[in-house]
C-alpha cells in the first residue's frame, strides 16, 4: 500500500543524520501529510482499475456471473483493505485514550444502571482481545464493579466492534453505523442489567470466587503518552490488525464474491428477506457458531444487503457471528460455571432476535 | 533481576516472552525470565489485559508487545 513506504522516505530526507535523538517534523506525524492523498489516489483508482483487470486483463464477459465475481473482488480488496487501514489506524489513535485501566478505574465509581450504560459505551472503544477477557473479568470485579456491569461490558466490547464500525460507515453511510452501534450498545446495557439481576454471583467458578475475597484493589496508575508516541501506537495497531485480518477480509471478500456472482437474488431475499419469519433466527443460528473476524464479515453483510436480504436479519447475522463465538464461550467457561454461561450467551442471543425483529419491521 | 511475562498462551505473549528473552540477554545481566500463565496469579497482580510485563515484581506494561529495545530500557533503568 502507498501509505506505509511514506514514512521511512519521509524520515529519511527530513532528519537522517539526527534521526533518533532530532524531533524531526516527519518522525512526529508529519508524513501523514504525504499518505493521506497517498490514501485517496488509491482509494479512487480501487474501482477503474477492478474493471481493468476483470474486463481486459483477464478477458471475462461484463455481466457474467464469472466476470461479476471477479470485478467485485478485485474491487472490494483494495478498497476494504485501505478503508481498514485508516479506520485502525484513526481509532488505535483514540483509543490511546481509554485504557482497559482508566475504564476500569471509571466504573467502579459507578452503580448498576448508570453502570452498565457506561460499561456498553465504553466497551465501543476500548481495546479488547478475547484472550483478555478472564483477566479483565476478574480485574473489573476485584475493583468493585458490579458483575452485570462487567457483563455489559464484555457485551459490547466484542460485539459493538470499532473496526466493523468505522467500516461500515465508510460502506452504508452513517444511519446503518449509527444503527448498529446503538442496537449494540441497547443489547449490551439491557442484558448486563438482566443478568445482573439474576444475582448469579455463586456461579463463578470456585477460584474466581477465592480471589474476590482479598481486599478490593484501589485506582491504579493510568498511562500518558504524548501525541508522537499515540501515533506510533496507531501505526503499530495498523500493523498488528491489518496484519492479522487480512486472511478473513480476503475470506469474506470471496465468499462475498461468490454469493454476488452466483447466488440467485430470489433465493435470498426468500430465506432473509423481511417476509420470512425465520429469517432472524435463522441468521443468528448461522451467525452464532462461525467465527469471523469483525472487519471479515463486513463484504458478506455489503453483499447480503444487496442481494436483498433485510437489514434487521443481516444486523443480527452480523452481530451473531462478532458478538458471540465459540472460542469466546470456551474462554469465559474458565470463570464462570456452565448455568452462568447459558445465562450469557441465552440473554444476549435473545436481545440479538429481538433487535432482528425490530428493525425488520420497522424499515 | 526477574522479569514476569503474563499471557494465557496466545501469539502475542509469546511475541513478548521472545522480545523479554531476547533483551535479557542483551543486558549481560543476570535476569530470569519467567512466563505466567494462571489467571489466578494474573488476578491477583491486578492485570487486566494480556500480554503484560513485569520487573522485579512491578507491572510495566499491559496489553501490549514491548519491543526487545524498550524491555532493555526497562532492564536497564
Amino acid at each position: 500500500m502507498a501509505g506505509e513506504q511514506t514514512p521511512e522516505k519521509g524520515s529519511g530526507m527530513c532528519c537522517g543524520a539526527n534521526a533518533p535523538a532530532g524531533p524531526g517534523f516527519f518522525r512526529k506525524g508529519g508524513w501523514l501529510l504525504v499518505a493521506l492523498p497517498a490514501w485517496v489516489a488509491a482509494y479512487l483508482s480501487a474501482h477503474p482499475l477492478s474493471e481493468w483487470i476483470a474486463f481486459r486483463l483477464l478477458r471475462l464477459v461484463p455481466k457474467s456471473h464469472l466476470g461479476e465475481a471477479v470485478a467485485f473482488f478485485f474491487y472490494d480488496v483494495p478498497k476494504v483493505l485501505l478503508l481498514l487501514t485508516l479506520i485502525v489506524f484513526v481509532v488505535t489513535f483514540l483509543q490511546t485514550f481509554v485504557s482497559p485501566t482508566r475504564v476500569r478505574n471509571t466504573l467502579s465509581r459507578h452503580r448498576e444502571g448508570i453502570g452498565n450504560g457506561l460499561a456498553a459505551l465504553l466497551g465501543i472503544v476500548t481495546p479488547f482481545c478475547s484472550c483478555s477477557a478472564v483477566p479483565l473479568f476478574i480485574g473489573f470485579l476485584r475493583a468493585g464493579v458490579p458483575l452485570g456491569v462487567t457483563f455489559s461490558f464484555l457485551v459490547s466490547a466484542p460485539m459493538v466492534n470499532e473496526v466493523a464500525l468505522g467500516m461500515l460507515f465508510a460502506m452504508f453511510g452513517w444511519k446503518v453505523a449509527l444503527l448498529y452501534a446503538l442496537t449494540g450498545v441497547a443489547i449490551a446495557f439491557v442484558s448486563g442489567f438482566v443478568l445482573g439481576r439474576m444475582r448469579m454471583e455463586g456461579h463463578l467458578e470456585g477460584w474466581v470466587q477465592d480471589a474476590l475475597k482479598a481486599p478490593a484493589l484501589g485506582d491504579m496508575e493510568e498511562e500518558h503518552p504524548s501525541p508522537a508516541e499515540r501515533i506510533t501506537a496507531s501505526v503499530q495497531g495498523v500493523k498488528d490488525i491489518v496484519g492479522k485480518v487480512w486472511p478473513y477480509l480476503l475470506a469474506g471478500i470471496g465468499v462475498g464474491a461468490l454469493i454476488h456472482g452466483y447466488v440467485p437474488q430470489a433465493l435470498l431475499a426468500g430465506l432473509l428477506g423481511k417476509q420470512a419469519w425465520y429469517s432472524v433466527p435463522l441468521a443468528v443460528l448461522i451467525g452464532v457458531p462461525l467465527y469471523a473476524n469483525a472487519a471479515g464479515v463486513v463484504p458478506v453483510v455489503e453483499v447480503l444487503l444487496g442481494k436483498g436480504a433485510a437489514l434487521g436479519s443481516t444486523l443480527a447475522f452480523m452481530m451473531a457471528v462478532i458478538g458471540l463465538s465459540l472460542p469466546e464461550v470456551v474462554i469465559l467457561r474458565r470463570v464462570l460455571r456452565p448455568r452462568l454461561i447459558a445465562a450469557f450467551v441465552g440473554v444476549v442471543a435473545l436481545g440479538i432476535l429481538l433487535v432482528g425483529y425490530l428493525f425488520n419491521a420497522l424499515l | 533481576m526477574l522479569i514476569e511475562v503474563f499471557g494465557p498462551g496466545c501469539a502475542k505473549c509469546e511475541t513478548l516472552l521472545k522480545h523479554a528473552k531476547h533483551a535479557a540477554e542483551q543486558s549481560g545481566r543476570i535476569v530470569e525470565v519467567v512466563k505466567v500463565s494462571d489467571y489466578a496469579a494474573m488476578a491477583q497482580r491486578g492485570i487486566l489485559s494480556t500480554p503484560a510485563l513485569a520487573i522485579d515484581g512491578v507491572v510495566k506494561s499491559q496489553g501490549k508487545v514491548l519491543a526487545s529495545s524498550d524491555i532493555l530500557d526497562l532492564i536497564q533503568k
